[in-house]
């Protein structure tokens, strides 16, 4: 994919995820997140920003006294900060061949939107302060102004590498291995087996990941509009169909579809996960407020602090 | 060769390729339509779907009907059908076409051309030459003669051939045919006229000829055989029309018109023939004033020459000479001797007053003299032997015929002395008018009740007074006499020509006696000389219009034109010089006018229709229509897109078939390019060479002061036929007046009162102040010209220039517009609010500007200034630059802004 084209999603993104506040990801186990971020929690701890004066007292480590506060009074001062934790978020945006469709010219391909979401979201949780990764990229997840920048570039890099070669690996999520209790938030169209993708998830749920399915889909995928005489075929070398009356099999198509996205569903809510799905003639925005929802909400069922 | 009625087809063995139509079908029976292909990813959810139905998708059986229809469209179409084709010739030899080309061939000329066309299409089919024969005499052998042409040579000649305005003459075609070269075995198609010539045997020989050369057929058209008029017989009750048909047996109903000398028609007569008769004589219902004026009758629907019949100038005008020594005094209202005779004859008649000796040398009909006419020596005997030649005389009585018994130039002998009626020393009464007796010429007119003669001059009771008595009162006595004179009258009035005697010359009954009289006068004595040649005026063609002389047509003598015939060195029309005219008719010259008596066939006008490209035009229609459909079932047209592509191909071919629309006003690009690149300043061409030089001498001093002294960035000048030329390209014009250019058409006038409307500038240039002199205010013979020219042109009134007019203030400060001449007065339109912005589209000067203007290459003034000083011709150039700068600018300079800065310039 041509770099100018990528400039477009990447400049779409930052404008979609402007519009939703800088997203917080629900922190689980607080306790038990190692990695420091910007992640505020309304409560003295380690971290960066200032929280509060506090008079010392015995025991209090001196090297911790705020000492210009302390001269404008008789009494000594400690300065707390604010306990701040960083949560991490891995991405994965689904670059194989069944993504580039569009079967409107006036309609954005799935890829492009599933480009755009990743980014979306990208942007916010960095600007959030959580720490963000793509999935597969082999990269730390980082956090800082630059993170969406190197994202965008890393994504770039692998929707062209995937254009190239066509091998089916672009349509599952690659086996890398995740730290425990991050996000991992998968977009794609989810047209593989959900076999396949069974193995993912379950792979990700094992480490105690937290997740979230966004299913891109073209309205032409979901309605199946065709008329007459129609030759189906696969993009990913799936073969090729021949529908006499394409007309006459639509409220069939509509059933397996609906029968796939339940299983889909299952697979998730068997992982705790959630899924949400995105069709490309809606709006970007709606399908990123939909996730921003799940990914701020806390899903833990209680929360020990 | 296949033929099945009228179609035939040229090339029949392509149709045999209609037998695979039906293996076609089967074909595409097989072959359904190939899907449409469509990217799916999830097509895994499709392959576990499985159709319920799924029935062999085959071609719907209506788009097989339609491709079957193209190909046998096309099969046909290769097959070169031919409607109407007549294919082959029975001979080997060439094809001779022999073309009746007379009169009579006018009529459905264009169909005949066709029939023609129709055989030599057929000729170039077969590979034959063709031979062109005609059958009217012309006055040089046709360059194409007797020899065979190629088709195709044959065709551009047959496109040029026009009928003939004479009968054609088959004998002599008979003898060219015999004395030409002809090769045998030939195909001889007669395309007769369908009128026979003056014997039948002459046809029959003729037929013979051409039988002699091989296959003769014999073809007329599917038409009524034209109408021919004879020359028209004038006699007391009117005019009358005669129209001869070929075939009795019909009545047949004929409308006639009667057209003046210039085409206007006078009036149209409706007649008919009765069922056996040959000749119809159709009265044309003309007042006697029009009935004169007749110069042309035709027959209103057949446009033949034979249709027309032309009659002599004069035919019913008559020249009348009044004898007079002193018109002026004769003249005299009321009073003058002549007075009521004018006013009586002339609005009929050609009438001159003049001495008796000069009226003698002229061609007259009637000779009127007054009882104040004087006889000079040898007088009487000269007229005397003009009567006996067939002219009339008309005299009237007065006191010195009264008085004078023994003249010998009267119808009767006249006692001395008058008959005084009613006077003072009379018992009677005045006397009546008694009704005409029938074999007078007066016979028929109604004789008012109050016409009174009060004196007369009274006849010697002679034995034949009563045979010579014209008009008489209710005593008896003879009013007006009359006596034939050789082949000529001798008229008398017993009473005098004005109202002394009698209140008969002021009477209506006056007019209509007078106009009998000169109707009753033999004609035209012409005392010229009968052998002077008359010379073709105006020539009928075979369509039965009048046109300038065909360039074969030779003058005739004056004596022979009655029994000269028509032909190629005389065509029918109007000898003779103007307003003499005499006509040479062409009913003289077929005598015999009867139907062909050879049996021919009756020619459909229909031509062979090639139908090929039509059938492949429709094949092209169906095919686009094929693919539409093609395209649609495969679903790659929405059903608006191939409305829309269906449109446009409709629209497409539409405009591809559509003549290409005429541009209104074709001017060549480089024109307007180079009269548009920049401002040209623009003078009428007036036609004298001196007067368009001076403008283009002068336009070019002023253009060359303009690009001196102003910004103003001229071309060269240009000349303007405001008749052709686009004048919307030019912000001035100047048009000098002078007598020697002609009058602007309508349509001219249209286009200039257009420019004037949308702003354009003339600057009419009377130049005729030198001949005003310098009195100023009145306008000079110029300015007459000037009227007379622009009739219709929308001029706005005019006003001579204010002091304050912008025209003074545009460029320079002005106070006077001197030119070449000096002290004329510039007019200007008063200004109409806000029409044109108020600046005046029209500008009349008389002071020759151009004169002024007027310089060499090198600068050098052309003409001298007066008075004079080259004061006065910078005063001029500062005028021209002025009107260059008010006809650029309008009136920008009457702004109040400029006011200031003019005040200042003025030192005020």
């Amino acid at each position: 994919m041509a770099t100018a084209t990528f400039d477009k999603a990447r400049y779409q993104a930052a404008e979609i995820a402007e519009r939703v506040p800088p997203l917080l990801l629900a922190a689980r186990r607080i306790a038990a997140t190692i990695e420091q971020g910007v992640h505020g929690r309304r409560r003295v701890g380690r971290g960066e920003a200032f929280w509060q004066f506090r008079q010392y007292y015995p025991g209090d480590e001196l090297r911790r006294l705020d000492w210009r506060q302390s001269a404008k009074s008789d009494r000594l001062f400690l300065r707390q900060m604010e306990w701040s934790a960083a949560q991490t978020a891995f991405l994965w945006c689904d670059l194989s061949a069944s993504m580039r469709f569009a079967s409107k010219r006036d309609l954005p391909g799935k890829l492009e939107t599933a480009q755009v979401l990743t980014l979306a979201l990208a942007g916010a949780m960095s600007r959030a302060g959580e720490r963000v990764a793509l999935l597969g990229s082999g990269e730390r997840p980082s956090a800082g102004r630059f993170v969406l920048e190197s994202i965008a570039h890393r994504l770039a890099h692998l929707s062209g590498q995937a254009e190239t070669s066509s091998e089916q690996k672009f349509s599952i999520p690659p086996p890398a291995y995740l730290p425990a209790h991050s996000h991992v938030v998968l977009i794609s169209d989810f047209l593989a087996p959900p076999e396949e993708l069974k193995a993912a998830i379950n792979r990700f749920a094992g480490t105690d990941c937290r997740g979230h399915l966004i299913q891109v889909l073209d309205p032409a995928e979901l309605d199946l509009p065709y008329m007459g005489r129609v030759r189906f075929e696969g993009v990913e070398g799936e073969g090729d169909l021949l529908m006499s009356r394409a007309e006459n099999v639509r409220e069939d198509y509509k059933t397996e579809l609906a029968n796939h996205w339940d299983s889909l569903r299952q697979l998730a809510q068997s992982a705790g996960w959630s899924v949400s799905r995105h069709v490309t003639d809606q709006s970007a925005a709606k399908s990123l407020l939909e996730a921003y929802q799940w990914l701020s909400a806390d899903h833990r069922p209680a929360v020990r602090q | 060769m296949l033929t099945l009625g009228s179609l035939t087809f040229a090339a029949p063995w392509l149709l045999a390729a209609l037998a695979v139509l039906p293996i076609l079908w089967w074909l595409l029976r097989l072959t359904p339509p190939s899907p449409r292909r469509v990217l799916f990813p999830p097509i895994r959810l499709l392959f576990r779907l499985r159709p319920k139905e799924e029935t062999p998708h085959r071609t719907p059986w209506w788009l097989i009907l339609l491709r079957l229809i193209i190909a046998a469209l096309v099969i046909a179409g290769l097959a070169q059908p031919l409607w109407n084709a007549n294919f082959g010739f029975p001979r080997t030899g060439p094809v001779m076409i022999v073309l009746d080309d007379g009169w009579a061939a006018a009529h459905g000329w264009e169909q005949r051309k066709e029939a023609a066309q129709a055989l030599i299409d057929r000729a170039s089919r077969n590979d034959r030459q063709v031979i062109l024969a005609t059958t009217a005499p012309q006055a040089s052998a046709p360059n194409f003669g007797l020899t065979p042409m190629p088709a195709a040579t044959a065709a551009t000649q047959l496109a040029a051939m026009e009928p003939s305005p004479w009968p054609t003459d088959r004998s002599a075609a008979a003898e060219r045919l015999d004395k030409a070269d002809l090769p045998a075995n030939l195909n001889v198609f007669w395309l007769s006229d369908g009128i026979g010539s003056q014997k039948a045997d002459i046809d029959s020989a003729f037929s013979d000829a051409l039988q002699k050369h091989g296959m003769l057929d014999v073809m007329s058209l599917k038409l009524d055989l034209p109408l021919m008029l004879l020359p028209p017989e004038r006699d007391p009750n009117g005019l009358w029309a005669k129209v001869e048909r070929t075939q009795v047996g019909v009545v047949q109903p004929v409308r006639l018109r009667a057209l003046d000398r210039d085409g206007r028609t006078l009036g149209i007569s409706e007649g008919s023939f009765r069922t056996d008769e040959r000749v119809a004589r159709v009265k044309m219902d003309l007042p006697v004033e029009l009935a004169n004026r007749v110069s042309r009758i035709a027959l209103e629907n057949g446009a033949t020459a034979g249709a027309v019949t032309l009659l002599d100038d004069g035919g019913g005008r008559k020249p009348i000479g009044l004898v007079t020594d002193n018109a002026a005094l004769a003249r005299q209202p009321m009073l003058g001797e002549i007075y009521f005779i004018e006013r009586a004859l002339a609005p009929n008649h050609e009438v001159r007053a003049d001495r008796l000796q000069t009226l003698l040398k002229q061609e007259l009909a009637v000779i009127v003299l007054t009882d104040h006419s004087n006889f000079a020596d040898g007088d009487r005997p000269a007229l005397k032997k003009w009567v006996e030649r067939g002219g009339m005389v008309v005299r009237f009585a007065g006191e010195k015929l009264a008085d004078d018994a023994n003249d010998d130039l009267l119808p009767v002998r006249i006692r001395a002395g008058d008959r005084t009626l009613g006077g003072a020393l009379s018992w009677t009464e005045p006397a009546h008018l008694a009704a005409f007796p029938n074999s007078s010429p007066f016979a028929g007119l109604k004789v008012p009740k109050d016409v009174e003669i009060g004196r007369q001059v009274l006849a010697e009771p002679d034995i034949d007074l009563g045979n010579k008595t014209w008009a008489r009162l209710t005593d008896g006595t003879p009013l007006v006499t009359g006596e034939r004179m050789g082949d000529g009258f001798s008229v008398l009035f017993h009473v005098g020509s004005t109202a002394d005697w009698s209140n008969l010359p002021i009477s209506g009954l006056f007019v209509e006696m007078l106009d009998r009289l000169v109707m009753t006068a033999s004609g035209i004595v012409a005392n010229a000389d009968e052998n002077r040649p008359l010379a073709p005026a105006q020539t009928l063609n075979a369509f039965g219009q009048l046109t300038t002389p065909i360039a074969s047509a030779v003058a005739i003598v004056a004596k022979n034109l009655s029994t000269t015939r028509a032909g190629p060195q005389h065509p029918p029309g109007f000898y003779g010089p103007d307003n003499q005219h005499r006509a040479l008719n062409l009913a003289p010259s077929q005598p015999v006018f009867t139907s062909l008596a050879i049996p021919a066939r009756q020619l459909a006008a229909d031509r062979t229709l090639e139908l090929g490209p039509s059938l492949f035009l429709i094949a092209f229609l169906l095919l686009i229509a094929d693919m539409l459909i093609a395209l649609a079932l495969r679903g790659l047209l929405r059903r608006r897109g191939a409305l829309a592509t269906a449109g446009a191909a409709a629209i497409a071919l539409c405009l591809v078939s559509m003549p290409r629309p005429s541009d209104a006003q074709q001017i060549p690009d480089q024109d307007v390019l180079a009269a548009t690149e920049t401002t040209h300043l623009a003078f009428v061409r007036t036609g004298v060479p001196q007067v368009d030089a001076t403008s283009k001498a002068g336009l070019y001093g002023l253009t060359q002061t303009l690009l001196r002294r102003t910004s103003v960035d001229v071309g060269d000048p240009v000349m303007i036929d405001v008749e052709a030329d686009e004048l919307s390209f030019y912000p001035f014009l100047y048009w000098p007046v002078t007598a020697g250019q002609h009058t602007p058409s309508p349509q001219a006038i249209e286009k200039l009162n257009k420019y004037l409307a949308v702003g354009g500038m003339i600057f009419f240039d009377t130049a005729d102040q030198n001949l005003v002199g310098m009195s100023g205010a009145d306008m000079g013979p110029g300015a007459q010209r000037l009227m007379e020219l622009t009739p219709g042109l929308d001029v706005p009134r005019l006003m001579p220039i204010p002091p304050d007019h912008v025209l003074t203030k545009s460029f320079y400060l002005l106070r006077d517009f001197p030119g070449r001449w000096i002290g004329g007065t510039i007019w200007v339109e008063v200004p109409r609010g806000r029409v044109n912005d108020g600046v005046s589209g029209i500008l009349v000067g008389s002071n020759d500007y151009a004169g002024a203007w007027a310089t060499d290459e090198l600068g050098q003034p052309l003409f001298p200034v007066t008075p004079g000083g080259e004061r006065q011709r910078e005063m001029a150039y500062r005028f021209g630059v002025n009107i260059v700068m008010y006809a650029l600018t309008g009136n920008y300079k009457s702004d109040q802004v400029h006011v200031p800065a003019i005040l200042e310039r003025l030192g005020q």
